[in-house]
C-alpha cells in the first residue's frame, strides 16, 4: 500500500471513531504540551543562570598560596617569572596577570551626563585592578583603546558586565536614583577620578592626581567589585607612588580545551599556587541545580508522554480487537501483514503527531501567557530574564516528534496483533 | 481457473481434531458458475477460504488462477487475492467509515507494485458502481444504503480489479427477493465475460443459474 493510501485509510478509520481518536489525541497533546513547557522552563532558567553566573570551563584562576613554603619550592609569589612558567604549562593557550592597585582611588562626581543618577555629595571609593589588555581584547574593540595612556588623556577602563545590571536592578532602586537610561551604550562614558584620595580619614596619599577615565568596554572577565585599568597603568601608578611591586594578585590561564583545565590546575598547585574556583564552583553548582531540576521536569514530562502513549496503545489494541473483521477484509482484498501493521502504526502516528502539534501550540500559547505574567507580576531584579519560558524551534519540533514516536511505539503491540489476524477465521 | 485436488483441512476444537474436508476435489473453469450447497458446518466457508488463498493450512493440491498456492509467500498470496480474486460475503463486509466509492477503491489502494494513479482508479471505481446500478450512490456511506445496495457495492468492489475468479459466500442470504435476483443476474453476466464464479449457498434461486450444483457432504463434494 502506498503511503498516501495508507494515510487516507488510517485517517478514515480515525474519523469513524472520532470520540476515541479525540481522547487519544488529547492525551498526546497533554504529553507534548507538558514536555514543551517543562523543558522551556528549564531552558529559560538555565539561560538566566548562565548570564548571572558566567563560567567558561577553559579558564583557570591561579592565586598566590595562602600557606606556602615560598621560594624554597619556587612557588608562593605570583610574579613575572611565575607567569612565564605558568604560560609554558602544557595545554595553556594564554596567561593573563592581574594586579591590584594599592593606591586609593575615589570618584567624587558622577560620570558626565549621568548627574541625575548620583546622590549629592557622594564620593565613592573604587577598588582598581590592572588587567592584561589581551584578556579583555574581545570586549574592548569599540573605539576606545585599552592601553596605558601617558599623555594626560582619559585612562581607558573596563567594568564588569554584571555591574551595570546590578546597578540598574539593585543599587539604583535602593538609593532611589534613576538607573542607566534604557538603550544607552555606556562605552565612551567618562568619569572624573581622584587617584590617591581615600574616603577614610588619614588614608589619602600626599599626592592626589585628578584624572578622567573613559569606559572602553564591559567584560565578564573583570571582577564585579573593581574598575579594571590596563595592567601597565597600574604598574606605572605603583612606581609613581613609590610602591614596591606587590606581584600579581591573580593569573588567569586559558586552556586549549575544557578537558585540559583540571590538568593545568593540578600543575599550578604543584608549582605552589592555589587555584581560585569560587566563581566556577558557584556557576557549576547553579548549573547542576538547574540541570537536575530541568532533568527532573523533563523526566516527569516524558512520563506523561509515556502515559499518553500507553493510553493510545490501549485504545489501538481495543480498536484492533473490535475491527478484526475489517482487518480480515483488507487482507482478503490484498493487504499484507505488513500493510495491516503499517495501517495501525499510521493511525497512532496521526494521533500522536496531530495531538503533539496541538499540544505544542497550546504549550506555546501557555508559555506566552506565562512570560507575560512573569513580565508584569514579578518585580525587577538583576539578570531577570525577559522570558522565563524559552521555546526554541528544536524544542517545538522535538516535542511533536516525541509525542508521535511514543504513540507509534505504544502501537507496536496492537499493530503486531492486527497483523496476526487470521482472515479465514475472522471472515467466517 | 480453480483446481483443487485431494484437499484436506482439520481444526482443533477443545483438544479434539475435527476433519472438515476429507480429500475434496473441485475444478471450476473460466466462465463457469459453480454453486456449492451443504448443511451448516459442512465446510463450505472453509472451502472458499482455501480457494480464495486465505487459508494455507490445508493438505492436498490447490491451483488458483494458474498459481499453485502451496509454497507461495504471504506477500504472493496477498498479491494473488488482490489481482485475481474477488470476494462477496453474506454480510457485505464494507468499511463503514468509507463512502461507497472509497469501498470500491480499496483493492486498488491496496495494490502492490502500484502504478495506477488515483484519478484513474476513481474512474474505474465509478464505472464498477455504474455497472451495478449505483453510480448515483458513490458518496453514500454503507449505513445509508439498503442491504441489496450494500451487496452491489461489494460486487462492484470485487469487479474493480477485473478478477479471473469470483468467490461468493451466501451472497443473497441477507437480501430480499428482488435484490437477490439482481445479484444473481450480475453473477451470470460476469460468467459470460469469462469470470469463474464459485458460490457457496443454500438458496435454490442461486443454484438455478449455476452451471453445476455440488453438495458438500462428509468433507467431499458430490454432484
Amino acid at each position: 500500500m502506498s503511503w498516501r493510501a495508507l494515510l487516507a485509510v488510517a485517517w478514515a478509520n480515525l474519523k469513524a471513531d472520532r470520540r476515541a481518536a479525540l481522547v487519544d489525541a488529547a492525551a498526546a497533546a497533554v504529553g507534548a504540551a507538558t514536555l514543551a513547557i517543562f523543558v522551556a522552563l528549564g531552558l529559560g532558567v538555565g539561560d538566566a543562570a548562565r548570564r548571572m553566573f558566567p563560567a567558561d570551563a577553559r579558564f583557570v584562576e591561579v592565586v598566590p598560596a595562602q600557606v606556602s613554603l615560598g621560594g624554597l619550592l619556587g612557588g608562593g609569589r605570583l610574579d613575572a617569572r611565575a607567569l612565564a612558567r605558568l604560560a609554558e604549562l602544557p595545554g595553556v593557550r594564554g596567561a593573563w596577570p592581574r594586579q591590584n592597585l594599592v593606591v586609593p582611588v575615589a570618584a567624587p562626581e558622577p560620570p558626565h551626563g549621568l548627574e541625575a543618577a548620583w546622590p549629592a555629595g557622594m564620593t565613592v571609593q573604587i577598588p582598581v585592578v590592572g588587567v592584561d589588555p589581551a584578556m579583555v581584547a574581545d570586549d574592548t574593540r569599540r573605539g576606545v583603546a585599552f592601553t596605558d595612556v601617558t599623555d594626560g588623556g582619559p585612562i581607558p577602563v573596563v567594568l564588569s558586565r554584571r555591574l551595570v545590571e546590578i546597578y540598574n536592578k539593585t543599587i539604583a532602586p535602593t538609593w532611589g536614583i534613576p538607573g542607566l537610561p534604557a538603550g544607552l551604550d555606556p562605552v565612551g562614558l567618562e568619569l572624573p577620578l581622584r587617584i590617591g584620595a581615600s574616603i577614610i580619614p588619614g588614608k589619602s596619599e600626599q599626592r592626589v592626581i585628578e584624572v578622567r577615565v573613559r569606559l572602553a568596554g564591559l567584560s565578564d572577565r573583570v571582577p564585579l567589585y573593581a574598575m579594571a585599568f590596563p595592567l601597565a597603568t597600574v604598574q606605572r601608578l605603583h612606581r609613581l607612588y613609590n610602591r614596591s611591586d606587590p606581584g600579581y594578585g591573580q593569573v588567569t590561564l586559558l586552556a586549549d580545551q575544557p578537558a585540559d583545565a583540571p590538568l593545568i590546575a593540578a600543575a599550578a598547585r604543584r608549582m605552589g599556587f592555589d587555584v581560585d574556583r569560587t566563581e566556577q564552583a558557584t556557576a557549576e553548582r547553579v548549573g547542576t541545580v538547574v540541570g537536575l531540576t530541568t532533568g527532573a521536569l523533563t523526566v516527569l514530562a516524558l512520563l506523561m508522554t509515556g502515559l499518553a502513549a500507553l493510553a493510545i496503545a490501549r485504545s489501538r489494541a481495543a480498536s484492533v480487537a473490535a475491527r478484526s473483521r475489517e482487518i480480515a477484509l483488507l487482507q482478503a482484498l490484498g493487504a499484507t501483514a505488513r500493510d495491516v501493521r503499517a495501517l495501525v502504526l499510521a493511525e497512532a502516528l496521526l494521533l500522536g503527531g496531530g495531538g503533539g502539534l496541538v499540544g505544542v501550540a497550546v504549550g506555546r500559547g501557555l508559555g506566552l501567557l506565562g512570560n507575560l505574567a512573569w513580565h508584569q507580576l514579578l518585580p525587577d531584579f538583576p539578570y531577570r530574564p525577559e522570558a522565563i519560558l524559552s521555546f526554541p524551534a528544536w524544542l517545538l519540533l522535538t516535542s511533536v516528534a516525541v509525542a508521535a514516536l511514543s504513540a507509534v511505539l505504544g502501537a507496536l503491540a496492537p499493530a503486531a496483533a492486527a497483523a496476526r489476524v487470521d482472515p479465514a477465521r475472522a471472515l467466517s | 481457473m480453480i483446481q483443487l485436488t485431494a484437499i484436506t483441512r482439520s481444526f482443533t476444537d477443545e483438544g479434539r481434531e475435527l476433519e472438515v474436508l476429507k480429500g475434496l476435489d473441485l475444478a471450476v473453469a473460466p466462465g463457469e458458475v459453480v454453486a456449492v450447497v451443504g448443511a451448516s458446518g459442512s465446510g463450505k466457508s472453509t472451502l472458499l477460504a482455501i480457494a480464495g488463498a486465505l487459508d494455507s493450512g490445508f493438505g492436498g493440491e490447490a491451483v488458483v488462477a494458474g498459481q499453485r498456492l502451496r509454497g507461495l509467500s504471504p506477500q504472493a498470496l496477498a498479491s494473488l487475492r488482490n489481482r485475481s480474486i474477488g470476494f462477496v460475503f453474506q454480510s457485505f463486509n464494507l468499511v463503514p467509515a468509507f463512502p461507497a466509492l472509497e469501498n470500491v477503491l480499496l483493492p486498488g489502494l491496496l495494490r502492490h507494485g502500484r502504478g495506477e494513479p488515483l484519478d484513474a482508479l476513481r474512474v474505474r471505481a465509478l464505472a464498477a458502481l455504474d455497472r451495478v446500478g449505483l453510480a448515483g450512490k458513490a458518496s453514500a456511506r454503507p449505513a445509508r444504503l439498503s442491504g441489496g445496495e450494500r451487496q452491489r457495492v461489494a460486487i462492484a468492489r470485487a469487479l474493480l480489479t477485473r478478477p479471473a475468479l469470483l468467490l461468493a459466500d451466501e451472497p443473497t442470504g441477507n437480501l430480499d427477493a428482488v435484490s437477490g435476483e439482481a445479484v444473481i443476474r450480475l453473477f451470470g453476466d460476469l460468467a459470460q465475460e469469462g469470470t469463474a464464479v464459485l458460490v457457496v449457498t443454500h438458496e435454490e434461486r442461486v443454484s438455478r443459474v449455476a452451471d453445476r450444483v455440488l453438495t458438500l457432504r462428509d468433507g467431499r463434494l458430490c454432484p
